[in-house]
């Protein structure tokens, strides 16, 4: 194939767990997961419903805390400054800001299309209109928006259609200049044209930024990704190159999940 | 064909496509070379085409690979489906091809260590059915690149005519091993030479029913000939 | 597989039988509906007929008189308006904050469990309790009098409850990831109310505070506890002045009558002119509840088109 073929785990690592556990409450969640992002290159999490992949990437951005009594435990280092982003001595506000989220449905905040994609600078206090407008053309240019919507900026977020929302939500997310961005089952709620929009896009932004993607489509995942780990109960079954996961998984239980002979 | 809605799939298609090309390319060039040294003798050319049939067996495992990646990773449907399906069966008859090319030179060879003894006159005969095999080649290559599937069905339809002329050679064949013994190791080697033509026109014919079942969703395979024209 | 005749016809008197039941529910409710529909048409109709011929101008413009034709409401109306705004002044503040603070700010344990509760339980205290509290804690105590403050206070009491809690309602009913979203942008908590909590919930918060302000203005208890005059022939102080700085806060000093309390005046006189009078200003009392419900649903309508979810 006309892609090279990629070495067992990324040559250039963005982040990476290092035995990383989370607990929600006494429930231990997050079993010592070992996983490392390559940069520019898009990362898979799959497996069944409750495997822990959504809370695995929820932890990137310090989602969890924003509800009492869960727990972090090792380490998730982003590079290159080494940053543990679960320290609590690290602001999650901080995290935040340097890794950004697109959610399972598209939710935009009911404003107009411009708001919405400014809302990133607007909390840290950027009030330059040409950097704000600049900021919207980029953000929307790179989340294959831009023509779709340049005239009508000041409409509101919700007459877009699904998949235009959901892009929305993908330039206010690049609208911060995020170093990684976490897709969490991104086209669930979206037919199948639009959820190809989306994949098209993904492939087109690692180039500029770093992807993990949580899927329940294991075929999107083969689609879209480069690594791709396969998660079962909190732990971490399986992570390699996806063409591997895909073709001879190294793990029986890998192998049942991804040829649907799984329970 | 329109662009799908993924670009990468696009791209790796292309990128089969590709290969594919490079090997019928690769193919075509050992076909012809075999027919030409049948008269020419030619010892250098037949250690070529040995050494080269490595390059056709690597591309065939490249080739495989590749459309096991794309139906891992994309998984094809519809006319993408049938096109990687077909990919995979050609490239095995594609390789045979290479394989029966190898075999000539490997007969030639053997001819041109014992000393051609009598069978000239089959020689020409044997470089008028390779003469008639390479354009069959030639055309199903091309139509797979194109997905012709009218290309595809006159190569079928040829596929008989080289079966007579095979049946021509070895009965010319026959006729002189039995007028004197001492052609018959070189006519042997000569009936086998004929043998691989034959196989190469089934093989092409092979492919062929793949462009049409690309073309047209149409398994025509051990058909009719009635059936085929519908 | 197909089913014999008789079986289809047995599907088809199987539905019709329980069909059956629809209807009568149906019945049953529709008459619960004009009942209680037709018992409130009855009584406005019943005091707009009584007090049709005190229907004019005079009639908003003239204080109370011992003359029943010559009377009007012009003190009890402004006085009730005078009393909502301090009600609305102070109850929306502090309903809302504390909506907000409960659902947004405060931690979950015990102590925010009881005071949950109690939120809940205050809104179903008899307002008259409301009314001996104002009256120690703000005639008495804090010296306040017998006031348009204190009935605006006293009454803001009232409906904090229907307002927090309107409040917390709404701002519940913003999706989880609407708020993760603006979280996720790194904006803090206060960034987060300002922008998303609060405007968002402001459909549902409005419409609880409109109700709550449309109960109030009907309360007559609390009033009388806290010893509004049933007969007053002036006007407070006016909150515009010709000398500087202009604006004057007098009135919230000034004794004051309101709506329900003019009413209930009217009502205990033995002449029945007066009846009339009292049956014309109950009307208006009704058609000024209804018009801030009716507002209510609108704002509620307006504010919600620009919102799905």
């Amino acid at each position: 194939m006309s892609t090279p073929t990629l070495p067992h785990t990324p040559a250039k690592i963005k982040a990476e767990t290092k035995n990383f556990n989370f607990y929600y409450g006494d429930f231990h969640a997050l079993k010592n997961i070992n996983i490392q992002l390559g940069e520019n290159q898009v990362t898979a999490l799959i497996g069944p419903s409750g495997c822990g992949k959504s809370t695995l990437l929820r932890s990137f951005n310090r989602m969890h805390d924003l509800y009492a009594g869960n727990r972090y435990e090792g380490e998730l280092i982003l590079h290159p400054d080494d940053t543990n982003l679960i320290d609590p001595r690290v602001d999650p506000i901080e995290v935040r800001m340097r890794l950004s989220m697109v959610f399972q449905k598209p939710n935009p905040f009911p404003k107009s299309i411009y708001e919405n994609v400014i809302y990133g600078q607007r909390v840290r206090g950027v009030k330059n209109r040409s950097i704000l407008d600049d900021k919207v053309e980029e953000a929307l240019t790179n989340a294959a928006l831009w023509n779709e919507v340049k005239h009508r900026l000041n409409d509101m977020a919700f007459a877009l259609s699904g998949g235009q929302q959901q892009r929305l939500c993908i330039a206010r997310a690049l609208a911060t200049d995020p170093e990684v961005l976490l897709f969490d089952e991104p086209t669930s709620a979206l037919d199948p044209i639009a959820t190809a929009s989306i994949e098209e896009l993904i492939g087109e932004l690692k180039e500029k930024v770093t992807i993990l993607i949580v899927t329940h489509n294991m075929q999107q995942a083969a689609r879209v990704s480069d690594y791709t780990a396969y998660m079962y109960l909190g732990e971490m079954v399986e992570f390699g190159v996806t063409d591997e996961i895909f073709i001879k998984p190294k793990d029986k239980r890998t192998e049942d999940y991804i040829t649907g002979r799984f329970g | 064909m329109n662009t799908h809605s993924s670009s990468q799939f696009d791209a790796d298609l292309d990128a089969v496509r590709a290969q594919l090309t490079q090997m019928g390319g690769l193919i075509e060039e050992q076909l012809k070379d075999a027919i030409r040294i049948i008269t020419t003798h030619d010892q250098a050319s037949v250690e070529q085409i040995i050494r080269n049939d490595k390059a056709v067996d690597a591309l065939e495992i490249e080739i495989d690979d590749a459309c096991l990646h794309l139906i891992a990773r994309r998984q094809p449907t519809a006319v993408d489906l049938r096109l990687i399906m077909a990919i995979v069966k050609a490239v095995k008859d594609m390789e045979r091809i290479g394989d029966e090319a190898k075999k000539i030179a490997k007969a030639v060879r053997k001819i041109n260590e014992r000393g051609l003894i009598g069978g000239q006159a089959s020689e020409v005969d044997l470089r008028h059915l390779g003469d008639q095999v390479t354009p069959m080649v030639h055309d199903v290559l091309d139509a797979f690149v194109r997905s012709d599937a009218d290309l595809a069905l006159s190569v079928m339809r040829k596929d008989r005519d080289i079966d007579n002329l095979f049946r021509g050679c070895v009965r010319q064949l026959v006729t002189f091993m039995m007028e004197d013994p001492r052609t018959i190791s070189t006519a042997l080697d000569l009936v086998f030479v004929a043998k691989s033509l034959e196989r190469i026109g089934d093989h092409a014919k092979n492919i062929a029913e793949s462009v049409i079942f690309i073309a047209q969703g149409r398994d025509v395979r051990h058909m009719g000939d009635a059936a085929l024209e519908g | 597989m197909s089913l014999p005749p008789e079986e289809i016809a047995a599907i088809r008197a199987n539905i019709a039988s329980r069909k059956t039941n629809d209807l009568i529910f149906a019945t049953i409710g529709i008459c619960c509906l004009g009942f209680a529909l037709i018992t409130i048409a009855a009584l406005f109709v019943d005091m707009a007929v009584t007090g049709w011929a005190r229907f004019r101008p005079e009639f908003f413009t003239e204080f109370p008189s011992r003359r029943a034709a010559q009377a009007g409401i012009l003190s009890a109306w402004v006085g009730s308006l005078l009393v909502m705004t301090v009600t609305a002044m102070v109850a929306i503040p502090l309903g809302v904050a504390a909506g907000v603070w409960l659902e947004e700010y405060a931690p979950k344990h015990w102590i925010t469990d009881v005071i949950e509760i109690n939120i809940n339980n205050l809104a179903g205290v008899p307002s008259i309790v409301f009314g001996l509290l104002a009256l120690g804690l703000f005639v008495y105590t804090f010296g306040l009098g017998q006031s348009v403050r204190t009935a605006g206070l006293t009454l803001a009491l009232l409906i904090l409850p229907v307002v927090i809690v309107a409040t917390r309602e709404a701002i519940r009913s913003i999706p989880l990831m609407v708020r993760e979203a603006s979280f996720g942008l790194g904006a803090t908590k206060w960034q987060t109310t300002r922008d998303h909590i609060v405007p968002y919930s402001m459909p549902g918060i409005l419409t609880g505070i409109i109700l709550g302000m449309s109960r109030a203005i009907g309360e007559t208890a609390p009033i009388i506890t806290i010893g509004a005059l049933t007969f007053i022939a002036f006007l407070p102080p006016a909150p515009i002045t010709d000398v500087a700085p202009f604006i004057s806060f007098e009135w919230l000093k000034a004794p004051f009558t309101v709506m329900p309390i003019q009413i209930f005046n009217w009502t205990s006189r033995p002449d029945p002119a007066f009846h009339a009078n009292a049956a014309a200003a109950g009307a208006i009392l009704v058609a000024m509840t209804l018009s801030m419900n009716a507002l209510a649903i609108y704002l509620r309508f307006r504010l919600r088109r620009n919102i799905k979810w």
